[in-house]
Parts: C-alpha cells; sequence; structure tokens
C-alpha cells in the first residue's frame, strides 16, 4: 500500500517531466509539421545551465530565468536556421537529421565543460520529504506535474483569446490561409519553437534538485517524450499530458515491480502496442481537408 | 491617368522544371474589374498565387500600387493592400465564423486600425447568411457560406485590389447568381479585382476585361464585351458546338 503510494507519486513526478516536454514537441508539430529533435537537449540545458550558473555565484533567481532565456533563444535559433531552411517541401525530413545532429553537438559540449557527473541543485522544496499515505515525497516532485497541467492550460487559453493565439492557429491548420491573412507563418512558427524550449527547459530545471542534473539526462526523456506524443496524438495538447502522466505512472509501477532495467523494455512496448491500436494516437484525429 | 494598381510583366512560374507560367503580361487599372479565364492547367492560378505572394516567380516583374513586389511573401502583400480569395476557399474550419473575419482584419488589428468594427458590421450587411452564423465554426457552413465568409474575410483587410481564385469551384449556379453580382457591386463602389475563373460566361459578364489564358500564356484579350461574342471564346470556354 506504502509503496503504490510511492510509485504513484514519484511517477506523477516523472509524468510530469514528460508531459511538459511533450507538450513542446505537440506545439512544434502543430504549426511547423516538424519538430526540434534537440528538445530533449533544451530540457537537459535548463536543468544543466541552471546548476552551472549556481554554481557560478548567481543567485537561483536570477540563474533559473536566465536558463530559460539561454534555452528558449537556443530554440528559437534551431528553428530559424536548422529547422527552417530544411522542411521547405512537404514531407521534407532535412530537419530531422539537422536537429538530431546538433543535438549530439550539444551535449558533448555540455559535457566537455560541465562534465560528466551529476551535480545537486538545492531547492527549499526538495529539502524535507513530506508525507502522503506513508509515502515520503518532495514538494518538488509534485510541483512537475501541477506546472504541466497549467502550462497546457495556460496554452489553450493563449490560443484561445490571444491574437497570436489565434494566428498561431490559423498556421497550424493552413500555412498559405494564414499568409493570406497577414500573418508571418515562419516568425510564429520561431515564436513556438522558443515558447516549446522554455516549457521543457522549465522540466529540466525543475526536476534538476530531484535527480541531479546531468548532461546525459536529455536523451532518453526527449526520446520517450516524442513517442508520447505521438501515441497520443500529438496535435492534442490536453491529451498529450494525460497519456505523459499515466505513462510515468505506469513506468514506476514497472519499476517497483519488476525492475528497473525492465522498465524501457515494457514501456517501448507497450508505446508499439498502443500505436497499432490507434494509429492516429489515443486522441488524434484524422487529418481532413474539406475542399 | 493614374498609374494601373497591378502590373505583371514578363511573369514566369515554375515547380521546379515544369513551366506553368511562361511570359505573362496583364495589367488591372485602379477600380477596374479584370477577368482570367482558361481551361484547366493553364496557369490561371499559379499566375495568382505569384501575384499574391503564396509563391516567388522564377522571372518577370509583378508591380503592385507603384512598388515591384515580385518575390515578396504573401503576408506582406496583404499589409500593402492586395488580399487574395483563395482557390478553395482555405476557411479556417477550427475557427468560428466571426475568428474567420477577425483573422482576415489580422493586420489592421496589429495596427489597432479602429475602423475595423465598422468593416464587420458593412460586410455583414454584404452577407446577412455569415451573420446569422458568426458563432458557429467555419468548418460546418455550406460551400456557398464558406465561399462567402471566404470573400468577407478578404475584404476585411481593406485591401486596394481584390484577387479572387475560382470562386465559381464546387458551387451550385444559384449560390453564383448570388455571389458574382456582388463582386460587380464592390467594383462599382470603387474597388479594384481580379478574378480568376473557369466558368468563363460567368466571368465575361461581369469583368469589363478579360485575358484568356492556354498553356502558361496569356493568348488573347479585350474587353468583355467583345470577347463574350469572340468566336475563339464561343468555340473554347463558352461550349459552342459546331453542328455540321
Amino acid at each position: 500500500m506504502g509503496n503504490n503510494m510511492q510509485f504513484l507519486l514519484s511517477g506523477l513526478s516523472i509524468g510530469g517531466v514528460y508531459a511538459l516536454v511533450a507538450l513542446g514537441f505537440s506545439m512544434m508539430w502543430s504549426v511547423a509539421r516538424a519538430a526540434n529533435f534537440t528538445h530533449g537537449d533544451i530540457f537537459m540545458l535548463g536543468g544543466v545551465l541552471t546548476v552551472a550558473m549556481f554554481a557560478a555565484g548567481l543567485p537561483l533567481w536570477a540563474a533559473a530565468p536566465l536558463a530559460l532565456v539561454i534555452a528558449m533563444v537556443a530554440a528559437a535559433a534551431i528553428e530559424r536556421f536548422l529547422v527552417r531552411p530544411f522542411n521547405k517541401e512537404a514531407n521534407a525530413i532535412g530537419w530531422m537529421l539537422t536537429t538530431i545532429a546538433i543535438g549530439v553537438m550539444i551535449e558533448s559540449f555540455a559535457t566537455a565543460t560541465y562534465g560528466p557527473l551529476p551535480r545537486p541543485l538545492p531547492s527549499p522544496l526538495a529539502a524535507e520529504p513530506i508525507f502522503v499515505a506513508g509515502a515520503g515525497v518532495f514538494p518538488q516532485e509534485l510541483l512537475l506535474p501541477a506546472v504541466a497541467v497549467l502550462a497546457m492550460l495556460a496554452l489553450y487559453v493563449f490560443q484561445r483569446y490571444t491574437r497570436t493565439g489565434q494566428a498561431i492557429r490559423a498556421v497550424a491548420t493552413n500555412r498559405v490561409a494564414a499568409g493570406l491573412m497577414g500573418i508571418d507563418a515562419d516568425r510564429i512558427t520561431m515564436f513556438v519553437f522558443a515558447a516549446a524550449g522554455g516549457l521543457g527547459a522549465l522540466a529540466g530545471l525543475l526536476i534538476a534538485p530531484v535527480i541531479q542534473a546531468t548532461t546525459t539526462m536529455g536523451l532518453l526523456i526527449g526520446l520517450k517524450s516524442f513517442m508520447i506524443a505521438i501515441i497520443s496524438g500529438i496535435t492534442n495538447p490536453a491529451g498529450v499530458v494525460a497519456v505523459a502522466i499515466a505513462f510515468g505512472v505506469a513506468e514506476r509501477f514497472i519499476e517497483g515491480y519488476l525492475s528497473t532495467s525492465a522498465r524501457d523494455a515494457f514501456g517501448f512496448t507497450l508505446m508499439i502496442l498502443v500505436l497499432l491500436a490507434f494509429p492516429q494516437g489515443i486522441f488524434g484525429r484524422k487529418e481532413v481537408s474539406k475542399v | 491617368m493614374s498609374a494601373p494598381i497591378l502590373q505583371v510583366s514578363g511573369l514566369r512560374v515554375a515547380y521546379g522544371p515544369i513551366t506553368a507560367v511562361d511570359g505573362v503580361d496583364l495589367e488591372v487599372g485602379r477600380g477596374e474589374f479584370v477577368g482570367i479565364i482558361g481551361s484547366n492547367g493553364a496557369g490561371k492560378s499559379s499566375t495568382m498565387r505569384a501575384v499574391a505572394g503564396v509563391l516567388a516567380p522564377v522571372g518577370g516583374s509583378i508591380h503592385f500600387d507603384g512598388t515591384e513586389v515580385a518575390g515578396r511573401k504573401s503576408h506582406e502583400m496583404v499589409a500593402m493592400g492586395l488580399a487574395m480569395v483563395p482557390e478553395g476557399r482555405m476557411i479556417f474550419g477550427d475557427q468560428t465564423v466571426r475568428e474567420n473575419l477577425m483573422l482576415g482584419a489580422y493586420t489592421r488589428l496589429a495596427r489597432r486600425d479602429p475602423d475595423v468594427v465598422d468593416d464587420l458590421e458593412e460586410v455583414l450587411e454584404l452577407f446577412p447568411r455569415l451573420r446569422e452564423r458568426l458563432d458557429q465554426l467555419g468548418g460546418s457552413l455550406s460551400g456557398g457560406e464558406q465561399q462567402m465568409l471566404a470573400v468577407a474575410r478578404g475584404l476585411l483587410s481593406r485591401p486596394k485590389l481584390l484577387v479572387v481564385d475560382e470562386l465559381s469551384l464546387g458551387l451550385a449556379p444559384k449560390i453564383l447568381d448570388l455571389l458574382f453580382p456582388i463582386l460587380a457591386k464592390l467594383n462599382a463602389g470603387g474597388l479594384s479585382i481580379l478574378l480568376v475563373e473557369q466558368m468563363a460566361s460567368y466571368a465575361l459578364a461581369v469583368t469589363q476585361r478579360t485575358y484568356v489564358m492556354e498553356n502558361g500564356r496569356i493568348r488573347f484579350s479585350g474587353p468583355s464585351a467583345d470577347l463574350a461574342r469572340d468566336d475563339r471564346v464561343l468555340d473554347a470556354y463558352l461550349g459552342r458546338r459546331h453542328d455540321a
């Protein structure tokens, strides 16, 4: 009983990480029909940059926002120089190659400068665990799913009620038509990539006090989050967040009842089965265009 | 005589190795209603897309409102005063009619143009059907209503030139009898219009001048009233038969 509660709580935490990162994939895919495969590394930078700048003497309140800004600028630059030029034709896949390549470089560079070892980040919310039904959890861990749900709601409100948000929806529906409305679809796309990068980096810096930040933490998280986005129907933000959190919880139960090494084998198998059953993703819709 | 609102010369458009538009010259005077007719694949829509900035021409020049604009992007053209009602209408199906209309006024809302509200009222007078459906999703409208929305949306950018690509596509004659007179009325109010149309009879009836396109070139042109009696047009586009 106490164990199950423990699995649930830590599952919610890792699920929150997947949700924030996967939400970014969903946003990018919606406007560009492409994604930034360095997104896992942007997530890593959120944590690693905060730790590095904090270690260099910056107070946390300055280091964290600065890390977010750097990650967002990096994400915008990646869109401009590594995705846009390689996504000109319908069904282009050049952006995949360029972003995977630069992702490897980012990780190598980070390891060379930051070091290969995990480094801790102190947080007032990760100092004293609280106990829920006999299971101990840091408030910091519960922050993640809460922030993920808030981010999803904020995204919804933004897209629904602001002019820029409406333009984002228009670009997602039909880029050409959006251009004919006077919307600069390229600028909107860059903006969305930057915002997605910001969410990914936010997940990285929020989880850093719990797991200790390493330069390799982005690879698997990025990959899994992309798969989660796909199996949940990538253009449905609420669906993405729900599936991500559920997947995080499922992983922890597999870890708890079987082993850590069984986790990914079972997790990935589960994803493949879901995709077989729902080719458009669980909450996805077939893309239809009315002529 | 003021300079034409649109002057295209030597326009060439290609899709990879395939040339779709091969040296087109045309112009639209201020306040004029000009048509381009021609069969499917003649290069009409490619010409329109180049003019509206949807695709970049490989050669030639496009003068709009006194400025060379060849190669400019469509969002810049909208800001300059060129609105296009695209082929297939391209309504944002997951947004309401009101939201679609507001997207039409996007560049004006960005610069906080206070006249948008009045203009919205004006286009709703023109298309009362849209007023009844303001809060419905664009995707739930009939084809005819979507075309009304596409035209209304174009008007809300307050264009100097309205480019309409295949107004009749997939629509019933009853709807066309409603839509073409509205374009004529807008033109009578001073709006310059360039209309691309496969239904030659409708286009010839409302426009002042017409260009006939074939195989990526302008074959001939003239006052629409004359072309409506021209043997070449009657045979090829108005379906006159040679009964022996």
